[in-house]
């Protein structure tokens, strides 16, 4: 474009101003991507399941219903059903730390029949099948907390009122997008330590003050079905089964599962979307202020342009593509510096639990760009008419 | 010189308007340029010259009456066609040389070819040419800060002439530039008119400039008050 | 000394740059404030009553109610301690309660998982500014129950004289609407203790029991007991000390509130300087001529640095009131570490104030600082010669 040259050179030409304004784009942006990519992330990984074919079992009620274990042999049998385990959710202390890490208690014969996203060593897998108080982690949780196999993993009792204390028999890994910091250990070692307290309660009263938090519960069953196609037949099946009895079950595909955790958030889904909003309400003032300003400085180069024989829809054209131009190079800092910041820096690691991973998808990071551009022409939009329709006259006659 | 009427004023009006206030400018006026005639224009502040120059310019539409500019009556133009005609008919040039800081002298003098169609090469060779005509041809990449006031003025008259228009009109072209440097622009200035046959148009305030010209009027009030045709014409060089 | 109205006056002259400032920062200090709001009330809703005296006891070892249960007999022997507090007409200040998890429905489709208490009469005086607003109190042992503010306007049911079922056993008629101000209880729905019991076949455990002392010595003395009783195996836990276990999982909260508060600080700060830079460019003739009458540098910076501290002032201070009419409103959301429901009351205290306050004087200071330096450094003839 032969007009480029003078473009570039009135973005370059106050230095400060365009440094500042690249800069506000740039934070805002930056901001909008870690915002964005949460709820992205999120999403991800409850459409990413879909692949796996699939359900969960879990009472009808909610979970602090129990879910009898016994019923994992029934559902086995069931045509269709590839392997199933229970997937208890223990919610362990770990060196005096609330929940920094997402411990289950499984079948450790299936369970990575299940998980199949997930590799073990063989040898660690049979180790982990061999030895009762064993615990497979994942890779970044290992890393995070600088664990190696044959390492103690003490976790103190907290929704049960039984100690778990592991060893750390296999390290999985798996693909980046999902949840490499878990901690799975076997479901009859819990199981059984929780029998022995119920028995050996010494104040004469069954201790099992809740069901769910009794034995043979096993919260939640994980299912693998041999096709995608049955998995809606099979859930229905499953919970048509137990309808009527004292523990109904709700049967629906991991997806789904995962929706309804993201269903939760409620209100602060909204909350936070409306932040966003304001970040970039604020930034079209910030960056049509600082156009505004620049216009301004040069309303008698504008009178001399017109005067030359430049139409009002060049001058238009020529304002709004600096305009574009210096908030899209902000936008793009923004959105792919933090897509960068987020590959260099393991955010998951400092969420406490919160979020398995974090970074910024590219559908997330172009949007970025695209928004930036918008604030780009909605910032200079306004200015730009002004130049376009300013008296040459007026222009010329100032003394500037 | 010709005889055929270049620019023609008939009975032109032009009044102001701010708030409520109705500030007429020019009234009534009359004029007539010859093709290849050098004007200027003459009176007190507030007497309508460089409003005059606006209408023959074209940058500016009269109130009331006929402004034709070379055949064309510019009261029939819309806004875009007026803008496309001002692009290839006239050539401008201001007492503050107004040319754009972040280009070099070259990119100054080729802002007007780049409303035209013609190619890289086809520009360079006009820049180059009317560069040359002006005496700058040197110092093409020199950005406006890095120049003299006069060297400026130069630029700014190689960019009014590189399109080649027939009509030049200046603003107070040597209002800013000491008496030898002045001297110097009205050289060029008058080079162009007799070399080149530009009907030049200027307002100045200086008698100097205004010596060099082949007609001198008068304004004031909005009105033509004194006429004065000059046979010879002083050159510096003298 | 530059007086402030040449201050003024230029910000009034330059209105729409003045308006564009003001409204971005205004926009940013916004957001900074709802976050604060946002994690303040969080924090607020995590607390359970906030008196100093008042003890959970619940199972030794567990740091929630939700999952510290024990057995009855267990609770009416800690009912019976000496030492607990007693309201005006003698009865005790002291509580067993049953909490139970089930799934609600919204009006909107989407569930999330709701905590039902079933509390015995010194419950409420056990709760901060517990107040019936709606229809009346539970009557006990008939199948009813009263739901928090929040709930009964997003959930189905949940309205007076609606119905709440949860599952073919537990069924409950809504007889009224309470509010305690801003506490835990506002995400919780409330039952009668022997129909919860009753309903969830478990009438043999409590969740917790809450209990106030009667003075700080008996408070000590409670705690003692509890604690020390190797056949109880109880934890007496401190209002307090259980809300810091709490609190802690909204810690990441807090965290990522601050980083996103930062980072908007940072962006008014620029916008901020933007504006004074330009400003400080077109009063470059003003300022030579400042220093030419006798004003010192001195003077000239502390003017410039007054008048962005004056604009980003507006700025915050119409940030802060955008957001005053967010105050009592409610959102309702999930509780991370429990994944129950929580309803969270934003909170515009002295913390809100703090940071829309830090953030104005940060941008102001720093947005402001560096054109004054370029104001103070002109050099006195070029500035007047500059045209």
């Amino acid at each position: 474009m032969k007009y480029f040259t003078y473009i570039f050179r009135n973005a370059r030409r106050n230095p400060v101003r365009s440094v500042l304004t690249i800069a506000s784009t740039g934070i805002c942006m930056f901001l909008m991507m870690l915002l964005l990519s949460f709820f992205a992330n999120k999403n991800e990984v409850t459409d990413g399941s879909k692949i796996y074919n699939r359900i969960v079992t879990m009472n009808a009620n909610g979970f602090a219903g129990m879910v009898p274990v016994g019923r994992i042999r029934e559902i086995v049998a069931i045509d269709g059903v590839k392997a199933a385990t229970p997937f208890q959710w223990y919610g362990g202390k770990y060196h005096d730390q609330v929940m920094p890490f997402a411990q289950f208690a499984v079948d450790a014969d299936c369970i990575f029949d299940i998980l199949d996203e997930f590799t073990v060593p063989p040898a660690q897998l049979a180790d982990f099948k061999a030895n009762k108080d064993g615990t497979v982690i994942g890779r970044r949780l290992a890393s995070d907390w600088n664990l190696e196999v044959g390492d103690p993993l003490p976790l103190k009792g907290d929704i049960f009122p039984v100690d778990m204390n592991l060893t750390v028999r296999g390290i999985y890994d798996g693909p980046s997008n999902r949840d490499l910091r878990m901690c799975l250990f076997r479901f009859d070692y819990l199981d059984e330590a929780l029998k022995r307290v119920t028995m050996s309660s010494s104040s004469g009263g069954s201790l099992a003050t809740n069901s769910a938090r009794a034995s043979g519960n096993a919260g939640t069953i994980f299912i693998k079905c041999k096709t995608g196609n049955g998995m809606a037949g099979l859930c229905k099946k499953i919970d048509d089964l137990y309808h009527n009895s004292e523990y109904p079950t709700r049967t629906q595909t991991e997806e789904a599962f995962g929706k309804m955790f993201g269903e939760m958030l409620g209100d602060l889904k909204n909350a936070i979307y409306g932040i966003g909003v304001a970040v970039i309400v604020s930034l079209l003032f910030v960056a049509g202020n600082a156009m505004a300003m620049a216009m301004r400085e040069r309303t008698s180069e504008v009178a001399v342009l017109k005067a030359i024989g430049f139409s009002k829809g060049l001058v238009l054209f020529l304002v709004l593509t600096e305009a574009i131009l210096v908030a899209g190079f902000g936008g793009a800092l923004g959105s792919l510096g933090c897509k960068f910041f987020c590959d260099v820096v393991d955010i998951g690691r400092y969420s406490g639990g919160f979020l398995p991973f974090f970074y910024v998808p590219w559908n997330i990071a172009i949007f970025g760009l695209v928004l930036s551009l918008f604030v780009g022409f909605a910032s200079g939009y306004f200015p730009a008419l002004f130049a376009a329709n300013s008296s040459v006259i007026n222009g010329l006659r100032k003394v500037v | 010189m010709g005889e055929i009427s270049s620019i023609i004023l008939r009975n032109v009006h032009k009044e102001y308007h701010r708030d409520e206030f109705v500030i007429p400018v020019l009234a009534d006026l009359d004029l007539s340029v010859a093709e290849g005639e050098y004007l200027a224009l003459m009176g007190p502040s507030g007497s309508g010259k460089t409003t005059l120059l606006n209408l023959a310019a074209g940058l500016d539409r009269a109130t009331k009456g006929e402004v034709i500019v070379h055949g064309q009556d510019l009261g029939h133009l819309s806004e875009a066609e007026i803008t496309r005609w001002r692009a290839n008919n006239v050539g401008f040039i201001f007492q503050t040389y107004n040319l754009i800081p972040v280009l070099t002298a070259f990119e100054n003098v080729e802002l007007p070819l780049l409303l035209t169609h013609l190619s890289r090469r086809k520009r360079r060779e006009n820049v180059m040419t009317a560069m040359r005509i002006v005496g700058l041809h040197s110092r093409e990449h020199h950005y406006p800060r890095q120049l003299s006031g006069g060297q400026e003025q130069r630029v700014a008259i190689a960019r009014a002439i590189v399109t080649d228009p027939y009509l030049l009109v200046a603003d107070e072209p040597t209002g800013d530039l000491d008496r030898t440097t002045a001297g110097e622009i009205l050289d060029l200035l008058e080079l162009l008119n007799r070399e080149f046959q530009k009907t030049i148009v200027m307002v100045t305030h200086d008698p100097l400039a205004a010596a060099r010209a082949s007609r001198v009027l008068h304004l004031d009030k909005g009105r033509l008050v004194d006429e004065v045709i000059q046979e010879t014409r002083v050159s510096a060089a003298s | 000394m530059i007086p402030i109205k040449y201050n003024v006056r230029n910000l009034r002259v330059r209105w729409k740059t003045t308006l564009m400032t003001m409204l971005g920062t205004a926009l940013l200090v916004a957001s900074s404030c709802i976050l604060f709001g946002l994690v303040e009330g969080l924090e607020y809703s995590l607390k359970i009553s906030g008196d100093p005296l008042d003890l959970i006891i619940l199972r030794k070892g567990s740091s929630n109610e939700n999952t510290g249960g024990f057995e009855a007999n267990k609770a009416d022997d800690v009912l019976n301690l000496k030492g607990i507090a007693r309201d005006e007409n003698g009865a005790s200040l002291a509580a067993k309660e049953m909490l139970n998890i089930a799934i609600g429905e919204r009006a909107n489709g989407t569930r999330n998982n709701l905590i039902i208490r079933g509390v015995q009469p010194a419950s409420r005086k056990l709760r901060p500014d517990f107040k019936i607003v709606a229809g009346r109190d539970l009557v006990e042992g008939r199948g009813e129950c009263i739901v928090s503010h929040s709930l009964s306007r997003r959930y189905k049911g949940a309205q007076v004289g609606g119905q709440l079922n949860f599952g073919d056993k537990e069924q409950y008629r809504v007889v009224g609407i309470f509010t305690a101000g801003g506490s835990a209880a506002e995400s919780e729905i409330w039952a009668d203790l022997k129909d919860v019991e009753k309903n969830t076949g478990r009438d043999g455990s409590v969740s917790c029991v809450q209990l106030r002392a009667a003075s700080q010595a008996d408070y000590e003395n409670i705690q003692k007991t509890v604690n020390d009783d190797t056949q109880f195996r109880l934890a007496a836990v401190p209002e307090t000390i259980y809300f810091e276990n709490q609190s802690r999982s909204s810690l990441f909260l807090k965290a990522a509130g601050t980083v996103i508060a930062v980072l908007l600080t940072f962006g008014a700060m620029f916008a901020a300087a933007n504006t004074m830079f330009a400003a400080v460019n077109s009063r470059t003739r003003e300022i030579g001529t400042m220093r030419a009458l006798g004003f010192s540098q001195r003077d000239i910076l502390i003017s410039f640095l007054g008048e962005s501290l004056l604009l980003c002032t507006l700025g915050g201070l119409l940030g802060l009131l955008a957001t005053l009419p967010l105050n009592l409103l409610t959102i309702e959301t999930s509780n991370f570490s429990t994944f129950a429901s929580v309803s969270i009351t934003f909170r515009f205290g002295w913390t809100v104030a703090a940071v829309a306050m830090i953030m104005t004087v940060a941008m102001g200071l720093f947005g402001g600082m560096f054109p004054a330096l370029r104001a103070v450094r002109l050099e006195v003839i070029s500035a007047l010669r500059e045209l």
